[in-house]
C-alpha cells in the first residue's frame, strides 16, 4: 500500500468517522427532542381525556337529575300503583340521551328499567344505602344486563314527594361506543379494559402486563408497547367505582407511527447527506492526497534512481513548506554524494596505485636483491678469484635465472588477474570437483599436518558453473586454509543442497580473524600473510561474482575461518 | 239551535246504509283463499262475502244482499292484516281505521279510551310450548315453576285477562284455579341442579312481537333459576316457544280438543262430568309440554262513527252485520 493510498485511507476514515458521530449525535438529540414534544403530547391529551370524562360525568349526572325533578317523575313518586309506569324508564333515558335508566322505588323495588325492561320488580338494595348521592355525581358502576355486564359511568338522583322517595339511576355505558364518542386527537386512541371477570384482558392483546400492573398497583402507569412504527405509547388511569373498587382501566393510546417515521425520515435524510458529505469527502481526499504525496512519489522516484546508481538525479522543488525543503534538502545529499563519490574514487584510486606499487615494489624487490648480489658476486670473483671465476659464474647464472623466473611468475599473477576470463558454463558437480581437488593437495597437506574431511551431500544437484575457474576457487581456498594452520589442524570441505543451487563451504581450524579482516578479506592485494600477492580471495570473489554467486566468511579469533559460497 | 240538537240526536241513532267498516288486524293469511274457520275473517259469512282477497296483507268483503239475516248495513268491510298493534293504534287515532286490536293493557293505559273499547272475555291463552328436542322433564318443570306469572300480569299484562295454570279459563272449566301458578324459583333451581349445564341453555321463539316484553321476563326469571333462555333468530326452530292460541267454543270439552289439536297435544277423551274433563286436561298438562300463564280477553279500539255494536261476541267473534257507520257530516 503506498503511501498516496494509505493517506486516502486515513482521510476516508476521518471523513466517515466524523460523519458518523455527527449524524449519530443529530439522530440522538433528535429522537431525544422527539421523545419529549411526544411525551409533552400525552400529558396534554390525558389531561384533555379527563377534562372530557368530567365533562361527561357533570353532563350525566345533571341529565339524571333532570329526570328527578320532571314531572314524570313526580307523577310516578306519588302514584299508587307504580305497574303503570313500566315503561317510563326506556321513554324519559331516550328523551335524556341517556343509555341506562332505572326508576326506583323508596325501598330499593325496581319500577322501570330502561336497560332491562324486564326486571322491574327486582331490588336494588345498593341504592338505599344511604350514601349521598348527590355529593357523588357520576360513578362508575358495573352493570348487568340481558346480553352481559358491562361497565357504566351513572349517577343517582332522588325525588322526595311528600313522604315518597323515588330514585332514578341513570348513566351511560362505558363501552366502545363511549369510548369512541370522546374527541380525541389524530394519532391517539382510547382504551378501555373492564374489570368485570375473566376473559376481558383477551380483547386487548399486548396490554396484558399494562393492564395487570395497573390493577397491582392501582395507579397511572405509562409505557410503551409495541416496536418501531407500530408501537404506542399507553397511559393507563385506573377507574375506581364508588366503592372504591377498580371496575375498569383507561388506556390512552399515542401512536408512535408519526414520530418513527419522522425520525426515519430524518435518519434517511442524514444517512444521504453523510453518504454525500462522505463522497464529497472522499473526492476531496483524494485530491489533496494526489496533491500532498506527488512532491514525496518524485522525492521516492529520485530515490529509486539514486538506489539505481543515477546518483545525479534532483527532484523539482515547487513549493517552500516542509515537503519544499525536504525536496532541497534531497538536492544538496545526492549532490553531495556525487561530489563524494568523485572524491572517493579518486582517492581509492590513488590508493591502488600506491598499493600497487608497493607491492610490486615489495615483489620485485626480493628477487633484485639476489641479482644485484649475484652480480657484484660473479664481478667479485672475475677480479678477486679469477681461477674461481667459472664456478661463481655458473652458479651465479643459475641463481640468476632461478630469480627471473621468479619475477616472470610474479609478473603473470598479476597479469592474470588483470586478464580474468569470462566463465565458460556446463554442469558442474561440486561433490566430485571438491574430492578431486582436496586428493591433489593430500601431499601438502601431509606437510602442514593438516586432516582433512570432506563431508559432502549426496543430494546435491549439478549447476552451471565453469570447472576451471571453480577449481581455481576451491584451491585458493584450501591453500588459505592451510596456511592458515602453519600448526596442522583439520580442514573440511562441506557441499549441501538448497532450494534452488548448491553450497560449498571450506573451513580451517586456525587462528581465524578479527572482523575488521574479514571486512577487507576480499579486497585486491589485501593479505594476512608475509608473502602472497593478496590477489587470492580477491580472485575468488571475482569467479564467484562472475557466476552470479555469493561468497562470505564466517570467523572468530582463535575459532577458524569458514568460507561459504552459494551458486545457483 | 235546540232544533240542530233533535235532529243531530235523531241521525245519530237511527241505523244507516252503506258506508266501509276499515279493520286493521295483527294476523296475515298467506293462503291463496279467505279461511274458512278461526275466529276473525271466517266469521264475516254468510252476511259479507268475499270481494278482494290479495293476501297475506288486504282484502275485501262486500254485504250480501241475499243473506239469512237480511242485509247488512255497511256495504263492505276493508280488512287490512300484518299490521302492528302500535300502527293500528295510530291508524285508530288518525281516523284511518274504524276498528284495530289493541294491547290488553291500553284500556289500563288510556282509560279516556275506554267508551271507545270492545273487550271479549278472556279467550286467547298465552302459554310457553317446548318443542321435542328438550326431552329432559325436569327442565319444562323448572321453567314453568321459574316464571313469575303474578310480576307480569300487574306490571306487563296491567291485571288485564286472568293467570292461569291450566289449558281453559275459569270462566269456561270452572277449576282453572286448581292448577299451580305460583312461581317457585328454589324448586327450580333444585331441579336444574341435576341438568347438565349445558342443556340448561335453550332457545325461546316469539312469533308475535307484541309477546317481547313478556318473552323477555320469563328470560329473566328462567335466568334466575339457572336456564339461559335466550331470543330464537326469526325462521328458525325455537326450543320452545310463546304463543297464543284463541279458544274458539264455549263448550270446554270441545274447546279443550280444540287447544289440544292446536298444540299438536294428544286427543282428550270425550269428557261429560266437569271431574273428566279436570283429567283430561291435566293429562295434556303432565310432563310440562305446554306452560299454560294467562288468559287475555280480545281487545279492539272502535271509531266512535261506529254504531250498533258490540261487534265481538264473549268469545271474540266478529258479528258485523249489525253495525252501521254514521254518515259523513256536511
Amino acid at each position: 500500500m503506498n503511501f498516496r493510498t494509505r493517506l486516502l485511507l486515513i482521510f476516508t476514515i476521518a471523513v466517515v468517522a466524523s460523519a458518523g458521530v455527527v449524524d449519530w449525535q443529530v439522530s440522538v438529540s433528535t429522537r431525544e427532542a422527539f421523545e419529549r414534544v411526544e411525551s409533552q403530547r400525552v400529558d396534554v391529551l390525558v389531561a384533555q381525556f379527563r377534562q372530557e370524562f368530567a365533562r361527561r360525568r357533570a353532563e350525566i349526572a345533571l341529565a339524571v337529575k333532570r329526570i328527578a325533578d320532571s314531572d314524570a317523575a313526580t307523577t310516578i313518586a306519588i302514584a299508587p300503583d307504580y305497574s303503570e309506569f313500566v315503561g317510563e324508564a326506556a321513554q324519559l333515558a331516550s328523551t335524556h340521551g341517556l343509555d341506562l335508566l332505572e326508576l326506583v322505588a323508596a325501598d330499593g323495588t325496581i319500577i322501570s328499567s330502561a336497560e332491562w325492561p324486564a326486571r322491574f320488580g327486582y331490588k336494588e338494595d345498593w341504592l338505599t344505602a344511604g350514601a349521598d348521592w348527590k355529593s357523588l355525581g357520576a360513578f362508575l358502576k358495573r352493570e348487568e344486563l340481558p346480553d352481559g355486564v358491562t361497565l357504566s359511568l351513572v349517577a343517582v338522583a332522588t325525588r322526595n314527594v311528600a313522604d315518597r322517595t323515588l330514585y332514578v339511576v341513570g348513566g351511560q355505558q362505558l363501552d366502545n361506543g363511549f369510548v369512541n364518542s370522546l374527541i380525541m386527537p389524530a394519532g391517539m386512541r382510547v382504551l378501555l379494559y373492564r374489570n368485570l371477570g375473566a376473559g376481558q384482558i383477551s380483547e386487548l392483546p399486548n396490554l396484558e402486563s399494562l393492564i395487570g400492573e395497573t390493577l397491582r398497583q392501582k395507579r397511572e402507569i405509562t409505557s410503551t408497547i409495541g416496536q418501531g412504527a407500530e408501537a404506542e405509547i399507553f397511559h393507563s388511569i385506573p377507574l375506581p367505582g364508588y366503592e372504591n373498587n377498580l371496575l375498569g382501566v383507561l388506556l390512552i393510546g399515542s401512536s408512535r407511527r408519526e414520530l418513527v417515521e419522522l425520525e426515519a425520515l430524518l435518519r434517511r435524510i442524514g444517512i444521504l447527506v453523510a453518504a454525500g458529505g462522505i463522497l464529497l469527502g472522499i473526492a476531496l481526499s483524494w485530491w489533496a492526497s494526489a496533491r500532498v504525496t506527488r512532491p514525496v512519489r518524485r522525492l521516492a522516484e529520485s530515490a529509486d534512481k539514486v538506489a539505481a546508481g543515477n546518483w545525479g538525479a534532483t527532484v523539482e522543488i515547487v513549493s517552500r513548506d516542509e515537503i519544499g525543503r525536504l525536496a532541497g534538502a534531497f538536492n544538496r545529499m545526492t549532490h553531495e554524494l556525487v561530489e563524494q563519490r568523485e572524491r572517493l574514487v579518486q582517492a581509492e584510486r590513488v590508493a591502488a596505485w600506491r598499493e600497487l606499487a608497493r607491492r610490486l615494489a615489495h615483489e620485485l624487490k626480493n628477487p633484485l636483491f639476489p641479482l644485484q648480489i649475484t652480480v657484484e658476486n660473479m664481478q667479485r670473483a672475475r677480479e678477486r678469484y679469477p681461477d674461481q671465476f667459472d664456478e661463481v659464474f655458473r652458479e651465479g647464472t643459475g641463481t640468476l635465472l632461478a630469480e627471473l623466473a621468479n619475477l616472470k611468475q610474479i609478473i603473470g599473477r598479476f597479469s592474470d588477474f588483470a586478464k580474468m576470463p569470462a566463465p565458460e558454463m556446463q554442469a558442474v558437480n561440486f561433490n566430485t570437483l571438491a574430492g578431486e581437488t582436496l586428493k591433489l593437495f593430500e601431499p601438502q597437506l601431509a606437510k602442514a599436518r593438516v586432516t582433512a574431511r570432506a563431508e559432502l551431500d549426496p543430494r546435491l544437484p549439478s549447476v552451471q558453473a565453469d570447472p576451471e575457474q571453480m577449481t581455481r576457487v576451491l584451491r585458493n581456498l584450501i591453500l588459505n586454509a592451510i596456511d592458515a594452520m602453519p600448526e596442522g589442524g583439520t580442514l573440511t570441505v562441506r557441499t549441501a543442497a538448497l532450494p534452488a543451487g548448491v553450497r560449498v563451504e571450506v573451513s580451517d581450524t586456525g587462528q581465524g580473524l578479527t572482523p575488521e579482516e574479514c571486512q577487507r578479506l576480499f579486497t585486491p592485494y589485501y593479505t594476512t600473510k608475509t608473502h602472497g600477492t593478496g590477489l587470492g580471495l580477491a580472485i575468488v570473489q571475482s569467479v564467484i561474482s562472475d557466476h552470479r554467486g555469493r561468497i562470505s566468511v564466517e570467523s572468530q579469533p582463535g575459532k577458524g575461518a569458514t568460507f561459504r559460497i552459494e551458486l545457483s | 239551535m235546540c232544533c240542530v240538537l233533535a235532529l243531530g240526536a235523531s241521525a245519530a241513532t237511527r241505523p244507516h246504509y252503506g258506508g266501509t267498516l276499515r279493520v286493521e288486524i295483527r294476523e296475515s293469511f298467506e293462503v291463496p283463499d279467505p279461511p274458512q274457520t278461526g275466529a276473525s275473517l271466517a266469521q264475516l259469512p254468510p252476511a259479507f262475502a268475499p270481494a278482494q282477497w290479495d293476501a297475506p296483507r288486504h282484502a275485501i268483503y262486500s254485504a250480501d244482499d241475499k243473506a239469512p239475516g237480511g242485509r247488512p248495513f255497511l256495504d263492505a268491510i276493508e280488512i287490512q292484516m300484518d299490521r302492528r298493534l302500535a300502527d293500528q293504534s295510530i291508524d285508530l287515532d288518525l281516523g284511518k281505521a274504524d276498528l284495530v286490536e289493541i294491547d290488553a293493557t291500553e284500556p289500563r293505559r288510556n282509560p279516556q279510551a275506554r267508551n271507545r273499547i270492545w273487550s271479549s272475555s278472556p279467550v286467547r291463552l298465552l302459554l310457553l310450548v317446548f318443542g321435542a328436542r328438550i326431552e329432559d322433564p325436569r327442565i319444562r318443570e323448572a321453567l314453568a315453576l321459574a316464571v313469575d306469572r303474578t310480576a307480569i300480569h300487574n306490571v306487563l299484562l296491567q291485571r288485564q285477562g286472568e293467570i292461569s295454570g291450566g289449558l281453559l279459563p275459569q270462566w269456561l272449566s270452572g277449576y282453572a284455579f286448581l292448577f299451580p301458578v305460583a312461581q317457585d324459583a328454589a324448586r327450580a333451581r333444585t331441579l336444574l341442579a341435576a341438568v347438565p349445564p349445558a342443556a340448561r341453555t335453550l332457545s325461546l321463539g316469539v312469533p308475535d312481537p307484541a309477546l317481547r316484553r313478556i318473552a323477555d321476563r320469563i328470560a329473566l326469571n328462567a335466568r334466575d333459576a339457572g336456564l339461559a333462555l335466550s331470543a330464537a333468530p326469526l325462521n328458525s326452530i325455537a326450543d320452545l316457544r310463546l304463543i297464543e292460541v284463541r279458544i274458539e267454543s264455549p263448550d270446554p270439552s270441545r274447546a279443550l280438543a280444540q287447544l289440544a289439536a292446536a298444540l299438536a297435544l294428544p286427543e282428550p277423551p270425550r269428557a261429560d262430568s266437569p271431574e273428566a274433563l279436570y283429567a283430561a286436561e291435566r293429562a295434556l298438562l303432565e310432563g310440562f309440554r305446554v306452560v299454560p300463564l294467562f288468559h287475555l280477553p280480545g281487545v279492539y279500539g272502535v271509531n266512535p262513527r261506529i254504531n250498533g255494536g258490540p261487534g265481538i261476541t264473549p268469545l271474540g267473534e266478529w258479528r258485523f252485520e249489525n253495525l252501521w257507520l254514521e254518515p259523513p257530516r256536511p
